[in-house]
């Protein structure tokens, strides 16, 4: 189920919400695992099950890592879950992708098995991940509830796109958490937000892409145009997915941490991907870069650790070399930044406007490509796109077409790039906390917010384009 | 103060939501939809099987779009902000230019063209070479080629459109019903078709062309339907727009006329006022779509009979030139397959005409 859906807005989450309301404190983890089973179930039933199997098996092996007696054996069980539930992931992500390529490096013609991914398989597969190694790291203790353990897996408003929420970080609101007016409204505020940068601009970004796939004569603004709007598309598709999930966290009592921060006002990769999917940078962090030795190892050892990660963190989004080429084109700037960067930059203590805006431009200009890459169907697309981008594959530099549609997007255009950057946020942060002014400013603030609902609720109901980009992931 | 705030600021979002939501739960669903001539999604046949395969998820997740309380409303509201606040040229490929709402119809499709000229190629290879003798071809602009390029919307070449046409159908005569005799104020400002109180002139053009006599005003007592016309756009555009007015010229000769309809075995007349109060009161113009129908014209001017291939335009022009044929028989060949027209028509020695717009022209797929 979306929650850019009439029947999530107005059908389940009503509902659920009241359901919850009225349960007494001791069913509300019942209610909520109910109510996520459900909700996941309406995208496909049949997965169910497999998430209650990963669920019931993340449960038991925590039981028997604690209680395990040699330090041998806690490891023994931790591997062993954790390759069984990495080889769920891989079979229904991945098993296609290692068959074709098996195929064409050998010629042989093993039958693909066309497998349906589930949906959200690599956000919930990491949150098992996560707790697993947890507790055999003695970071937390085995969850002794399994409806406590099943809630956090399944909690419906981080599980099919994330963040990725670690155990560790909810393991005590999923016991103990408090629910006021304050935390409703402000949780409220978020989801309609998220709801609205998904349907208002993200929707509307990614018919411009739809536009620039469907044209014939593509020019050289075109390609460019495309490129942007890419590169805002997913940010506040996927952004707006992670403002209602925190929102919906924040409603049922969780606080869910942040997995964006402004990540197009960075000024080097390093920083850009502290800013963009926090939840699954940290995650790699933490679960595959400090567990190969991270930075305390050799040079050598140090790139190959980052080009591991980087290479996985592109295949988690998805089973193509687009993908992965995604992730080593992240690793080669991250290391250049690390190696070669990283000492000029100790010997300048400030830097002029000149080369902040330089840095600015260096950000966009690769994550703006890496975006052309990450959205193409074959790497033979992607190619295509960005020679266009650079006049090398396009008969003219614009056209009428072209000029149309860019005019007819530039208001969109315009409101993303704006919110993007936080200076917005910031001007309502500061006209809030102004006297006299904050006051209207909050009298003003639900009546806005009722009007965004309304808004993307009228475009919902018309109908329009609405997939979420990182269901596929 | 502030704690007051707080629970008047979540009462008013909350309550909005919950009533909203209440809403859907206990509207009544609507048959179906005036304003987008369409019926609506009920509520979905609940079964194991359906929840299995995920057709009831479906199913019900369009229920909830077609049935949602105060949809046209929001529809509205959904275009006013498209239209006024992110400033789109279109709202779902419709847009408003001097009051009149179109659909973009962009770009032009060469092979979609081409494959119209192959149909009518092989249709008169089929049934008119060695059997009729006048054949003649006019192409229809739709209301783009008189508003779209002078408000900068896309729009089609259509001149050449009509090169295209006219330079892969040799077979027939071309007679052009453009030049001069037509503006965008003959076309319906919310529908896609034209107005046959204005469209005199351009049967004079056509009635000339095809060597026949010539069509003027003072032939016709032009008359008003009694129906409020919102056009096909105006569902779509989902902008307020005024409620139009259908005119129909008509004379004693027409109203003797004839109309058989093959598909219903009903005989009616040119001008059918049952249909004014359906979903498309344009459809009273001929009852509008359908496969074959036949106009038979006992006082008609001529001896001679008429075979039209044509789309929706032509239901209201061809009444203008009917009281000089004794026949008329209009194929639409959207809804009849074109090898199945040998079984009602018998080709021998009437005028041949084929009559389609640019809108079918370039989205011909639908021709079989």
């Amino acid at each position: 189920m979306l929650f850019s859906s009439i029947p999530f807005l107005y059908y389940f989450l009503p509902i659920t919400l009241l359901m919850y309301f009225i349960a007494p404190k001791k069913f509300r983890n019942t209610v909520l695992l109910l109510a996520s089973l459900i909700f996941y179930a309406w995208g496909g039933v049949r997965y169910v099950l497999l998430m209650v199997v990963s669920i019931l098996i993340g449960y038991i092996s925590g039981l028997l890592i604690e209680k395990a007696k040699t330090g041998k054996t806690r490891k023994f069980l931790m591997i062993v879950s954790v390759v069984f539930e990495l080889s769920l992931l891989i079979y229904f992500k991945y098993a296609d992708f290692f068959i074709s390529n098996f195929n064409a490096a050998t010629g042989l013609s093993v039958s693909l098995l066309n497998v349906v991914l589930p949906i959200g398989i690599s956000f919930y597969t990491f949150q098992i991940l996560s707790y697993i190694i947890d507790v055999y790291r003695k970071e937390v203790p085995a969850q002794k509830n399994v409806i406590s353990l099943a809630t956090y897996i399944a909690l419906f408003p981080q599980l099919i796109a994330g963040p990725i929420v670690r155990y560790s970080d909810i393991e005590k609101q999923l016991n103990k958490r408090t629910i006021s007016f304050d935390k409703i409204y402000e949780g409220a505020q978020r989801f309609i937000i998220g709801l609205s940068k998904k349907i208002l601009i993200a929707n509307q970004l990614g018919e411009f892409c739809n536009i620039f796939r469907d044209m014939d004569e593509k020019t050289v603004l075109f390609h460019w145009g495309y490129a942007i709007a890419f590169t805002l598309h997913i940010y506040f598709d996927f952004s707006g997915y992670s403002d209602m999930a925190i929102g919906l966290g924040k409603v049922l009592g969780f606080e869910f941490l942040e997995n964006f921060n402004y990540p197009y006002i960075s000024k080097s990769i390093t920083e850009f991907w502290r800013r963009w999917h926090m939840s699954l940078g940290t995650w790699f962090r933490d679960y595959v870069y400090i567990p190969l030795g991270g930075n305390r190892v050799s040079k050598s050892r140090h790139i190959i650790n980052i080009i591991i990660v980087w290479m996985l963190t592109g295949f988690w989004h998805g089973a193509a070399w687009n993908f992965i080429l995604w992730g080593l084109m992240f690793a080669v700037l991250l290391i250049v930044e690390k190696f070669l960067f990283a000492k000029k930059k100790s010997k300048e203590n400030k830097e002029n406007l000149c080369v902040s805006a330089f840095k600015h431009v260096y950000v966009l200009f690769f994550v703006i490509i890496s975006f052309v890459l990450f959205n193409s169907e074959t790497l033979g697309q992607a190619m295509g796109d960005i020679k266009g981008m650079f006049g090398m594959e396009v008969i003219s530099f614009s056209s009428e077409e072209t000029l149309y549609y860019l005019r007819s997007y530039l208001v969109v255009f315009i409101i993303s790039v704006i919110g993007s950057l936080p200076f917005a946020k910031s001007a309502v942060l500061k006209l809030s906390q102004s006297k006299g002014i904050g006051t209207i400013v909050e009298i003003i603030k639900p009546i806005l917010l009722v009007i965004l609902l309304l808004l993307s609720t009228a475009y919902l109901v018309d109908g329009s384009f609405n997939p979420f980009l990182y269901f596929r992931f | 103060m502030v704690l007051k705030i707080n629970v008047i600021r979540t009462i008013i979002v909350v309550a909005v939501w919950l009533a909203l939501s209440i809403c859907c739960f206990f509207k009544q669903s609507d048959k179906a939809s005036e304003s987008e001539r369409r019926y609506l999604s009920q509520f979905p046949e609940m079964s194991v099987e359906g929840i299995l395969d995920g057709t009831f998820m479906t199913d019900f997740e369009k229920y909830t779009l077609d049935q949602f309380p105060m949809r046209d409303t929001f529809r509205t509201f959904k275009a006013m902000a498209c239209y006024y606040g992110f400033l789109q040229k279109d709202n779902n490929g419709i847009y408003v230019a001097d009051g009149y709402a179109a659909a973009l119809e962009y770009p032009m499709n060469e092979k979609m063209i081409l494959g119209a000229t192959d149909k009518m190629k092989y249709l008169y290879n089929k049934y008119v070479e060695g059997n009729c003798e006048n054949v003649y071809i006019t192409v229809i602009p739709d209301k783009n080629c008189f508003l779209a390029d002078k408000h900068g919307y896309l729009s089609m070449d259509y001149a050449k459109v009509f090169e295209l046409v006219k330079d892969n159908t040799n077979f027939a005569e071309y007679i052009d019903i453009v030049d001069g005799v037509l503006d965008v104020s003959d076309y319906y400002k919310t529908d896609t078709h034209w107005r046959q109180e204005c469209l005199v002139d351009v049967a004079n053009k056509l009635s000339l062309g095809m060597n026949m006599g010539a069509v003027t005003k003072d032939k016709f007592e032009v008359l008003e339907a009694d129906t409020d016309f919102y056009g096909v756009y105006y569902g779509q555009a989902a902008l307020p727009m005024k409620s139009e007015k259908i005119f129909y010229l008509t004379n004693s000769i027409l109203e003797k006329c004839e109309v058989y309809n093959y598909e219903t075995d009903k005989v009616t007349q040119i001008y059918d006022m049952d249909k004014m109060n359906s979903r498309d009161p344009y459809e009273m113009f001929l009852s509008g779509a359908a496969a074959l129908l036949t106009i038979e014209n006992k006082n008609a001017t001529t001896d001679k009979e008429l075979v039209v291939f044509r789309d929706s335009f032509g239901s209201s022009i061809i009444p203008l030139i009917a009281e000089q044929y004794t026949k008329i028989t209009l194929i639409d060949t959207r809804y009849i397959a074109s090898d199945l027209i040998e079984n009602y028509v018998e080709f021998n020695g009437q005028d041949v005409l084929f009559m389609y717009s640019t809108i079918l022209l370039n989205n011909s797929m639908t021709m079989k």
